[in-house]
């Protein structure tokens, strides 16, 4: 069952347009949602849960459209944006004690089990705990009510790569039961390529892939050759570094000719992003 | 709706505000401007509860809740009509003593009935005036609080204007005698349903403007 849909959403800024972003995401699966700075990772989660209108488009979670359920489906879902940043000289006790009242689902045993594994103390305020045990608390706060579908944006960023580990881990532990989902969003494609199934790729408000990661590592190839090579492929290439011992472009599979004789690798996510970025002339 | 009021007095208000209302005590000032007594709580509480809000990123926090928009904002409006209301009571015991002690009433407008009357008015005004205005974006007080406070200066300025020069006014809502005081109970009821009305409507317009805000 799909457990997330957003179609045709769009949203005008003076300097910014997200055009058109549709995706859709399945039950027990993880989904990344990456792309560069400014590529509208956030415009796009804050415009699903509508905290920012958008102009058009429809998004619908657990089956029900989000406009018509909104407060049902927040009932079942779990989202942060970064890590704890209200509150800050108040006793996460507290800040629990106002949050559990909210939820009809809330589940205090949870709450303390992700409360010991993450160490967290309940005393202290989110003042005096670093960012990664923030966000960790952000996230205890959305898993405690038994959120079906998790959004967060950029979940990983400010973390150490142990704590970073131990959260991938954990999502996978969360949709192990097949019935729920994480959609977060990311520019560390490392962790995506450790947990992810699918794959939505944005880039200047325009979704450019949404697919599973393995086509999508599948549909494009990296190809490296001498600069004698670089002009009659050029067109083919998505963008390419010229460099003094010749060029490396990145390439759909699908446009790749045996006669082309060139070194050809399989891109990791951050090649593909990296080359993209490069067509959308955003790292010039 | 219960959750976000607990969570204003939990999170938002720091107790301390309440002991503004305490500023009513100055309606025992012999022959003063008694308006000005139910104007500390704008001046003190108002400004800092908001900006502690906003500080403390409480619209962030609110919009992660299962909550509709307009719930935050009819708690907002609601705890703090709460505080005013409170204010209200604190200076309806300061009335009662100042109607105890000194009988001879005031230059301007006695502490008595109507003047509760006409307070509820004002904050009602207020009300009306500065949560539109500051929902607009919000997290912006400076202008909505310097608009809010005007009306309340000017229109109160206006009934205390009407008390000394113009008798049929004072009749109304001057004197402090058992007979006048009596006579003022329609004011008083006047006030309570206008301090009801306006702030139900300031908090329609609120939760309208704030809906349009992207966050």
């Amino acid at each position: 069952m799909e457990i997330l849909s957003v179609k045709n959403l769009k949203k005008h800024y003076p300097q910014f347009d997200l055009k058109d972003v549709s995706f859709s995401l399945e039950q027990g699966y993880i989904m990344g949602f990456i792309g560069s700075n400014g590529a509208g990772k956030t415009t796009t989660l804050k415009s699903m849960l509508g905290m920012v209108h958008k102009d058009s488009g429809t998004v619908s979670m657990l089956g029900m459209d989000f406009a018509q359920h909104e407060l049902e489906i927040k009932q079942h879902i779990g989202f942060m944006f970064g890590g704890v940043d209200y509150y800050a000289k108040t006793k996460i006790r507290t800040i629990t004690d106002v949050v559990r009242r909210f939820y009809h689902e809330w589940d205090d045993s949870i709450y303390q089990k992700y409360m010991k594994r993450f160490a967290l103390d309940d005393n202290k305020r989110p003042s005096e705990l670093s960012s990664g045990m923030r966000i960790k608390y952000s996230l205890v706060l959305a898993l405690s009510h038994r959120a079906k579908l998790l959004l967060l944006d950029e979940p990983t960023s400010g973390l150490d790569p142990v704590a970073r580990d131990n959260l991938l881990e954990l999502f996978q532990e969360f949709i192990e039961d097949g019935e729920r989902s994480i959609l977060f969003s990311t520019h560390i494609t490392s962790d995506l390529e450790k947990c992810a199934d699918y794959i939505t790729y944005i880039e200047r408000g325009c979704i450019i892939e949404s697919r599973t990661k393995d086509d999508l590592l599948q549909a494009y190839r990296l190809v490296k050759g001498t600069s004698e090579q670089l002009a009659p492929l050029q067109a083919r290439l998505i963008a390419s570094k010229s460099h003094a011992y010749g060029f490396s472009g990145l390439i759909k599979t699908a446009e790749l000719d045996p006669g082309d004789r060139l070194e050809i690798e399989e891109p990791t996510l951050e090649d593909i992003m990296i080359y993209y970025a490069k067509k959308e002339g955003l790292n010039e | 709706m219960n959750n976000l009021l607990y969570k204003e007095l939990r999170l938002v208000i720091h107790p301390f505000y309440y002991l503004t209302s305490l500023f009513a005590a100055l309606i025992l000032i012999p022959y003063w401007v008694y308006f000005v007594a139910l104007m500390y709580f704008l001046f003190i509480a108002i400004p800092n509860i908001f900006t502690n809000a906003k500080a403390q990123n409480d619209t962030g926090f609110s919009v992660l809740l299962p909550v509709k928009k307009s719930d935050v904002v009819k708690a907002r409006v609601t705890s703090m009509a709460a505080l005013e209301i409170l204010q209200m009571a604190v200076a309806a015991i300061f009335v009662a003593i100042s109607v105890a002690i000194s009988p001879k009433g005031n230059v301007l407008i006695d502490a008595n009935l109507a003047y509760l009357g006409c307070g509820l008015l004002l904050y009602g005004l207020f009300n009306l005036f500065f949560f539109p205005m500051y929902y607009k974006t919000g997290h912006k007080i400076g202008i909505p609080l310097m608009v809010g406070l005007t009306v309340f200066t000017i229109i109160g300025g206006i009934i205390e204007v009407l008390v000394v020069t113009v008798p049929a006014v004072a009749k109304v809502l001057d004197g402090n005698t058992p007979s006048a005081l009596v006579s003022q109970i329609p004011v008083l009821a006047a006030g309570i349903a206008l301090f009801a009305g306006l702030t139900w409507l300031a908090y329609r317009m609120a939760a309208k403007n704030f809906e349009a805000v992207d966050l």
